[in-house]
């Protein structure tokens, strides 16, 4: 009985499958795939994915989406990267490039909220807008910049800061994590943004300020999808113009395996959390055991498929 | 009837002045498509394409896909420059093979093509331009080979599926160091387009072999985003100069991992010479002159030891306006 409840906790599933898949990969490489060294990377190389698909969970739990996602991340990126080169400090250099992002996200917002366009549509140009934007400041290549300091967000630990266990850059992202599960669950900005995509006429007349939690929403997405663009940056120490290209579909498909629906008023923050780490496993053992690309791009869709025919079920046995 | 024999003269008299506009060597147009528009590599293309333009006195079009490395965004450029009816077409096709009925098309309508940089399949082109890669990618083995004393193991970063001219060189890499006796413990994982897709394979790729522990003793990168990914996960790794590494291509960063003995050694082409030579195979092959049907560029190893030499520094600061 207690484990029956126990699976109808919208995020047990994905944490399952990521625990099976990560377990069938050590079975398969026990000498290589299980080393702590591994877990390391692979939270490191989540990390991008991981605090844009934060932002991701908001947008598409109130019944949005989001593509300019890979856009808004490769723009941080290139700003980041311009004012380092221009002399600025790196603080003053991550804090422009994820208000950069931000305005982008509060673009999408007021054109989503305020003008009545479709989210999808919206979204769509400014994916197409945003990396256009990147690829003209950039003057169309990868900016070498000074790392001054940023890159060791994301680089393994030195043995004299073994005691962080994973990089700050990690930490970063887990406390973003938790912070914005706590303001879904726990404030009222968290449950208007659950009203809004179950229904919005409802939530309407129950009284929430729709426009004005959709604008804050995107806005929020869009700051998000800056802090991942900071961390792009620090993870490649140069500002790359065409980098995080189709980023978007890997966030929604974390999002999706992580038990949102698409029609809103659905979704786990901890559960898209869950379903970027089962992505990047399937990837990094895909390696390990040698398989080609063709089949880790099989393996990574039909997880997606699988994911949501699952949640599908549970969700038809707790209606009963 | 009368009116009717005034009227095609009038177009016989409007077409030659149209002609006589259009034949003058000033006016001949010369549409060239890279594979992307953002890679250093492509900007130095640019730069000697444009100067061979201005020596030949031809117009120079330069239009890449709009989505680096997309390839249905390089047929539609194609496309639309036939349509638009260029003098002639220069390309650096993203596969050998999908662009073949495209540039059948454009030679049907009287349009010839270049191809540079990487091959295409089929006979429609005039001239093919370029690298030849599989002998770039045998200089990288053979100097594998010597660093590493004719035993070892060694591990291939590859590019992406169906690019003609990295998959030569990988091909001819691995040729190379099979004949001087290493041993190939990964040649199946590609990088892709991007550097940072291409830094978490390479770290996967990395302790997926034991490379910490001696299960990796060389590794070859076949272009410049997979080199700079690979030189970026050794760094990360702590493992940059105690493996033999050998990359393609160049650039600032990638330089400074020479000087530090990160990297062993860069094949370099010459890509100011290929886009350079292309467009004036191109202007010629217009102008009815004869051009070879096959024109090799070259690549040289460049090393900590000859970096510095007049010769190497500038194939390496190609002269960009």
């Amino acid at each position: 009985m207690k484990l029956r409840r126990a699976l109808n906790v919208p995020w047990v599933g994905p944490l399952l499958a990521l625990i099976a898949v990560y377990v069938l990969f050590v079975v398969l490489r026990p000498d290589t795939f299980a080393r702590t060294a591994n877990l390391v990377t692979m939270a490191r190389q989540t990390v991008v994915v991981g605090v844009a698909t934060v932002g991701m969970t908001l947008v598409i739990v109130h019944g949005g989406i989001d593509l300019s996602v890979g856009s808004s991340v490769a723009l941080t990126s290139v700003v980041v990267a311009k004012l380092l080169q221009g002399g600025h400090s790196p603080l003053t250099a991550c804090l422009a490039g994820v208000l950069a992002a931000g305005v982008c996200g509060a673009l999408n917002g007021a054109l989503i909220a305020r003008a009545k366009m479709l989210p999808f549509i919206v979204t769509l140009g400014t994916m197409s807008a945003l990396r256009g934007a990147a690829k003209g400041l950039a003057n169309e290549q990868k900016i070498d910049a000074p790392a001054g300091g940023l890159d060791a967000l994301l680089s393994p630990l030195p043995p004299s800061r073994a005691w962080m266990l994973v990089p700050p850059g990690v930490w970063i992202a887990i406390a973003i994590a938790i912070l914005f599960a706590w303001i879904l669950r726990a404030t009222r900005f968290g449950r208007h943004i659950y009203a809004i995509g179950s229904n919005e006429q409802t939530a309407r007349l129950c009284g929430v300020r729709v426009e004005r939690v959709k604008v804050s929403v995107y806005a929020l997405a869009g700051l998000l999808a800056g802090v991942s663009g900071v961390m792009s940056f620090s993870n490649l120490t140069v500002g790359d113009p065409t980098t995080a290209m189709g980023l978007e579909l890997d966030v929604i498909a974390a999002v999706v395996i992580g038990g949102g629906s698409l029609s809103g008023g659905e979704g786990s923050l901890l559960g898209a959390i869950f379903g970027a780490c089962l992505m990047t496993v399937v990837k990094t053992g895909s390696t390990y055991v040698g398989l080609p690309n063709w089949v880790q791009e099989i393996l990574t869709g039909a997880i997606i498929i699988v994911a949501v025919g699952l949640d599908r079920l549970r969700q038809k046995r707790t209606a009963r | 009837m009368l009116n009717r024999r005034a009227l095609l003269a009038s177009v016989a008299v409007v077409a030659a002045f149209g002609c006589k506009k259009g034949g003058g060597s000033g006016a001949l147009k010369i549409a060239v498509i890279p594979k992307g528009t953002t890679h250093e590599f492509w900007k130095a293309v640019h730069a000697g394409a444009e100067k061979a333009g201005k020596e030949a006195n031809v117009e120079i079009i330069w239009k890449g896909p709009l989505k680096e490395d997309d390839l249905k965004a390089q047929i539609d450029v194609v496309q639309s420059f036939t349509a638009q009816g260029v003098s002639g077409i220069v390309l650096a096709p993203l596969s050998d093979k999908a662009l073949v009925g495209s540039v059948k098309a454009a030679v049907d309508q009287k349009i010839p093509v270049v191809i540079f940089d990487s091959d295409l399949a089929g006979q429609d082109h005039a001239s093919f331009v370029a690298t030849d890669n599989r002998a770039a990618g045998r200089v990288a083995g053979d100097e594998m080979v010597r660093l590493l004393g004719g035993k070892g193991k060694v591990a291939v970063l590859r590019y992406q599926e169906g690019s003609a001219s990295t998959n030569h060189r990988e091909e001819g890499f691995l040729e190379a160091a099979r004949k001087g006796g290493l041993e190939i413990v990964s040649d199946n994982q590609y990088g892709g387009a991007t550097t940072e897709s291409a830094l978490s394979k390479s770290e996967s790729l990395l302790s997926a072999q034991n490379a910490a522990s001696g299960g990796v003793n060389g590794v070859f990168a076949p272009n410049e985003s997979t080199t700079f990914g690979m030189l970026l996960a050794l760094q990360k790794s702590g493992l940059a100069g105690k493996l033999k590494f050998l990359g393609f291509d160049a650039s600032d960063k990638l330089l400074d991992g020479l000087k530090k003995g990160e990297l062993d050694g860069l094949v370099v082409q010459d890509p100011f010479k290929i886009g350079y030579l292309a467009v004036k195979t191109m202007a010629a092959h217009l102008r009815k002159e004869p051009v070879e049907k096959r024109v090799d560029t070259g690549a040289k190893l460049v090393t900590k030891q000859n970096l510095d030499t007049p010769e190497i520094q500038t194939l390496l600061h190609p002269p960009i306006q």
